[in-house]
């Protein structure tokens, strides 16, 4: 061990030895972990006014998970109905999502990588990334300006006389919908882009020549071939719509609620701030055990996706 | 069967399609909130079009929570990037060095805040902080709870992370033996990584920075927490969003986008630029002599001066022409409407006349409710907007401003429509 | 300034495996010495331990006189060539040349000028402006060498540097590197796996195998007495007999072979002669020591099967077999003009002389490590 250290000091000299050693404790420690688990910690403990903190009272307690799932005691439920459902519902609709972008991004990968032409494949590429460019908040924007009552859409399409009343995407949540499959296009579409690019052309031409319809084609050379691309895509984009809140804020209606708002409530209205880490805790832990679930179900590997 | 042949054409069209949707997908939100920009309607769409008009540039530049949000927006990034680049490259070099069997642990850590939601980011540095804090005692004003302090130590949090994968890009392309030769011929360690190491990481460091200020810039999931009581551009732009809107922020999406675009051009310009280089100094050395290539001038390079030109060009035509005619469009289209007000109480006069006389008729009662309330949210969208030139009329107390909200389809949200005309009444009381 | 190099029982291990075992060799001030071996023979991770990259794992290592243990590479007086040259290619070719100095804190206007009288000694001149990626192969080299050089110190190690070049480049450079070292007057140490080079620049060679130097000694003596089988099948080219010891005398040795009883010279080592009676041997003769006896009188005479004539111009070169010989014996006389003389398929006696051929202990063949 201390033969390591010597080394490593030898190798690259004190001040720069110091300066990597002092940033990784830095960033490892005070920015990513300790963070973490101060805010685990936190969720086990009482919401307590700043002069008992650290008093008798600062014991550890289960009542906020406990909140999570039974609700106040003084309701008329036995279980939080509310914030279970919000849960769920916000799981469900980042799954659909997560599927609905991978099969509008996975023919689009495949077109950059392997259909379009060189100049014109480049601009494409540019042309996916510019929209990304504008912040998020003012996409989300976009959309609700486009799918208002009084919106571009509503007006076409009573224009044209496909219907008569305008259609409450915002309030039907038909809006959000929409607005977070848009969100996350260019995180699905890269991965994917990445890992069939790197695919040998003259396989699929092999396949072709040997007569193999373009679905099996796919589904028996580029998808395996291109599968870590598409799980770190997906992962992405599943973690990020979980836990997307900028979406929600603009272009939820009253009635639709994502988990991170009600996060975001506990920390802001309900100013108990151990409850929202708790909150957030459980999305945390949630969201990882179903991207390791869904990841042993289709049978890939943790490494593969690191690329 | 269908022949192979037309099988593929069909294909190819079907893929041409797809491609085309999804691009209209992609761009269609932008193009709409971009032109929004340029309607004098108080509310951001463009159908109808009323008139077309840069005002809400001045609204913009004049919006004073806006530009204090975004000063504070670029001292975070600034201060993002002096603290997250150095960590990142740190990070990047440490990979190296990391023995096999830690590596995977290691490379996990540092990558996790890429995955971790934004969220927890910015609780997670909110509670640390608050802890400490206690722990010394602070009070409120000290830098354990200054939100700038704050948004610039949880942000840099998964900014380091971005810039450590770019390092380590850069770092594979890099030979080390050079830093062999360099020790050897008698440099110190330091004077090793200044002089050969940092000079090759330049561009690298160049990329780092600009993604990290854009990253800082553009975030709201993790400010949202860090900035406390404080404002960043994204958090004053999601409070007008959800509260109040007008054009305004369409002008500055519009502005982002053309800053956008004016970047991506002069980007691909440099790019060229560097390939050219690179195929003149290959044809040189196969010459042998001792001719030097040399990087084309940028100022005389003439795609540099026509897209400058046209961003010049555009900018120019927006600023003057939105001066010209823009109040008298106006006063048009307030007569337009006053006559369309007129008609519709005509309308709803000989409408009550049928009802009362037919009271059967129950119209649709149960949309109101509903609709009413996003109704309700657009009315107090441009209840808070005091600069739109329409919100006059109505704190004077005139119904013509919601025409502005329905465009005449006889859409429920109608204050003249037979059943919101009770509610109305009933809540006016 | 030049310095003698010493390494004193020197090991290096990388966990289980030995890259170098008890290394003991004293290189003199001024000398171009070379380590000669096939790649993985432990000859780089010399030259590293040396220039201070690495430290023995047991022994010391002194430049001078002076133990190098724990002083790094940028304190030790050495500079070292790399394999791929290592140019520094954000830099020109006069601040890559100028580069120690430029960390000893010279100024500019003095680098400049140290730059061009070097640029002038390797004939670049006037192409310091130029950048690295701009230079051919050759170019590239000189500027490597002046490099070193300018960093005057008292040893400078070269690690293959002329493997990336063509022939005729790297007959034109062995001559120019010794030049250069001539006339700058410090001690080479020169690490390659081409023979030719190592035999033509140096002024003593030590030939390694697996870690072990099997002999040092100037290129002549590698050539005609060496000391081990291995050295005696790696230096050029060998024919091989073997057999037992039935008697020494006199510094020789009589070797019992399936293909008759050959008188050779008893391999010396260290100053003593290695051969006793009943050891197993190894005996060889090189190609052109080898001779058509033809009624003439050889100490050693052998019959032969003639299997092949190759003409390869200054030279034919006659492949035999021979009864209890494991390999083709070959025969390697000067084209004179006229023809072998013996036929494909006769039978020849080959004959040649005992001081020619050298008896060594049984031990590892080049082409079998």
């Amino acid at each position: 061990m201390k033969a390591y250290w010597k080394a490593f000091f030898l190798k690259n000299g004190v001040s720069i030895s110091a300066y990597l050693l002092i940033s990784i404790m830095i960033w490892l420690g005070m920015l990513i972990m300790l963070p973490q688990f101060f805010m685990f910690d936190f969720s086990f403990r009482f919401n307590l006014p700043p002069a008992e903190l650290g008093g008798p009272k600062d014991v550890y307690t289960m009542s906020h998970y406990k909140y999570m799932v039974f609700g106040s005691e003084q309701a008329s439920d036995s279980y939080n109905v509310v914030d279970v459902w919000v849960f769920v519902r916000t799981i469900v609709t980042a799954i659909c999502v997560t599927i609905f972008d991978l099969a509008l991004c996975y023919p689009i990968a495949y077109y950059l990588a392997h259909v379009a032409r060189g100049g014109w494949a480049r601009l494409m590429v540019i042309a996916l990334i510019i929209p990304y460019w504008v912040n998020e908040l003012l996409r989300a924007f976009a959309f609700k300006i486009m799918l208002g009552t009084s919106g571009i859409i509503n007006d076409f399409m009573m224009w044209a006389g496909v219907i008569d009343q305008p259609i409450e995407f915002v309030l039907e949540n038909y809006a959000l919908y929409a607005g977070l499959g848009y969100a996350f296009i260019l995180l699905m579409i890269f991965p994917i882009y990445n890992a069939i690019e790197s695919l040998d052309r003259n396989q699929i031409e092999a396949a072709r020549d040997l007569g193999s319809p373009w679905w099996r084609i796919h589904k028996r050379i580029v998808i395996p071939y291109a599968k870590p691309g598409i799980t770190s895509g997906c992962t992405m984009v599943f973690m990020l719509t979980a836990g997307a809140l900028a979406a929600p804020q603009i272009l939820g209606g009253p009635s639709s609620l994502w988990y991170t708002q009600i996060i975001y409530q506990w920390f802001n209205q309900g100013n108990n701030w151990q409850r929202g880490s708790a909150y957030a805790v459980f999305l945390l832990f949630s969201t990882i055990v179903i991207v390791l679930l869904a990841m042993k179900a289709f049978k890939v590997k943790l490494g593969e996706v690191s690329r | 069967m269908i022949p192979a042949q037309t099988s593929e054409k069909l294909t190819r069209v079907f893929t041409l399609l797809f491609v085309l949707v999804f691009f209209a997908y992609l761009f269609g939100p932008l193009i709409v909130m971009g032109m929004s920009a340029f309607n004098t309607s108080s509310f951001p769409r463009i159908s109808p079009w009323d008139c077309f008009t840069v005002e809400w540039f001045d609204v913009l530049v004049n919006d004073t929570d806006l530009m204090t949000g975004l000063k504070n927006s670029v001292t975070i990034a600034v201060g993002v990037v002096i603290f997250a680049v150095p960590l990142g490259l740190a990070g990047a070099l440490m990979l190296t060095q990391v023995s096999s069997r830690l590596r995977p642990w290691y490379y996990t850590i540092v990558i996790s805040p890429i995955l971790i939601p934004g969220v927890v980011l910015g609780i997670s540095t909110l509670v640390f902080w608050d802890r400490m804090g206690r722990m010394f005692n602070a009070g409120y004003d000290s830098f354990f709870y200054d939100g700038i302090f704050l948004t610039i130590v949880g942000q840099s949090t998964f900014v380091a992370a971005y810039a450590m994968l770019i390092f380590i890009s850069r770092l594979q392309r890099f030979d080390s033996v050079q830093e062999e030769a360099a020790l050897d011929l008698g440099a110190t360690h330091v004077q090793t990584f200044r002089k050969i190491l940092l000079p090759f990481l330049k561009p690298a460091i160049g990329s780092a920075c600009v993604l990290g200020f854009l990253a800082s810039f553009e975030n709201y999931n993790t400010t949202i927490f860090t900035i406390v009581s404080q404002s960043t551009l994204t958090t004053v732009l999601a409070s007008k969003v959800r509260y109040g809107i007008n054009p305004s922020i369409s002008a500055l999406a519009v502005i982002i986008i053309a800053l956008t675009l004016i970047g991506a051009v002069y980007f691909e310009i440099l790019k060229r630029r560097e390939e050219k280089y690179e195929r003149d100094v290959e044809r040189l050395i196969k010459a042998g002599g001792t001719d030097r290539a040399s990087k084309a001038s940028l100022l005389t390079n003439p795609a540099m001066i026509i897209a400058t030109a046209i961003f010049i060009a555009g900018f120019g035509t927006v600023y003057f022409a939105g001066t010209i005619g823009v109040d008298e469009c106006k006063a048009v289209i307030q007569e337009q409407k006053a006559l369309e007000t007129k008609r519709k109480v005509e309308e709803f006069k000989k409408k009550r006349m049928f009802k009362n006389a037919a009271p059967a008729i129950q119209p649709e009662t149960n949309n109101s409710s509903a609709p009413e309330a996003e109704g309700k949210q657009e009315d107090s969208g441009s209840y808070n907007n005091i600069f739109a030139p329409t919100n006059l009329e109505k704190q004077i107390g005139g119904g013509a401003s919601e025409e502005e909200q329905s465009s005449g389809t006889g859409s429920s949200n109608n204050l003249f429509a037979p059943e919101n005309l009770n509610e109305q009444a009933g809540t006016n009381n | 300034m030049s310095a003698d190099v010493q390494l004193d029982n020197v090991w290096i291990r990388f966990g289980d495996f030995v890259a170098a075992r008890d290394i003991n060799i004293h290189i003199q001030d001024g000398e171009f010495f070379s380590f000669l071996g096939s790649s993985g023979c432990g000859k780089t991770t010399i030259l590293r331990a040396v220039s201070g990259f690495s430290e023995p794992s047991e022994g010391r290592v002194l430049i001078g006189g002076k133990d190098m243990a724990g002083i790094g590479p940028n304190k030790r007086p050495t500079a070292l060539i790399f394999q791929n040259l290592a140019l520094f290619p954000l830099m020109k070719v006069w601040e890559n040349i100028t580069f120690s100095l430029e960390v000893a804190g010279v100024g500019k206007a003095e680098r400049k000028k140290k730059a061009d009288e070097l640029l002038d000694l390797i004939a670049l001149s006037g192409q310091g402006e130029k950048m690295p990626n701009e230079l051919s192969g050759g170019q590239k080299q000189r500027v490597a060498i002046a490099r070193a050089l300018c960093a005057e110190p008292d040893v400078l190690l070269l690690d293959e540097p002329l493997s990336a070049l063509d022939l005729k480049l790297r007959q034109h450079m062995r001559t120019e590197l010794r030049a250069i070292q001539q006339r700058v007057g410090i001690t080479f140490i020169y690490i390659t796996h081409d023979q030719g080079e190592a035999l033509t620049m140096s002024d003593n060679v030590a030939v390694m195998s697996q870690g072990k130097i099997e002999q040092v000694a100037d290129g002549t003596t590698v050539y005609d007495s060496p000391e081990t089988s291995f050295v005696a099948s790696f230096v050029g080219e060998n024919n091989l007999f073997e057999g037992k010891v039935s008697e020494v005398s006199e510094g020789y040795a009589i070797v019992d072979t399936p293909s008759g009883r050959l008188r050779a010279r008893n391999a010396k080592h260290n100053g003593e002669y290695q051969l006793k009676t009943g050891d197993d041997a190894f005996l060889f003769i090189r190609p052109e020591s080898l001779k058509f006896a033809d009624g003439g009188s050889y100490d050693n005479q052998i019959k032969a099967n003639v299997l092949q004539h190759e003409f390869e111009g200054s030279f034919w070169q006659v492949f035999f077999n021979v009864q209890g010989a494991r390999r083709t014996i070959k025969l390697s006389m000067v084209n004179d003009g006229g023809s072998v003389g013996h036929e494909k398929g006769s039978e020849a006696q080959l004959g040649f002389s005992a001081d020619k051929a050298v008896a060594t202990p049984v031990g590892m063949l080049a082409d079998e490590t």
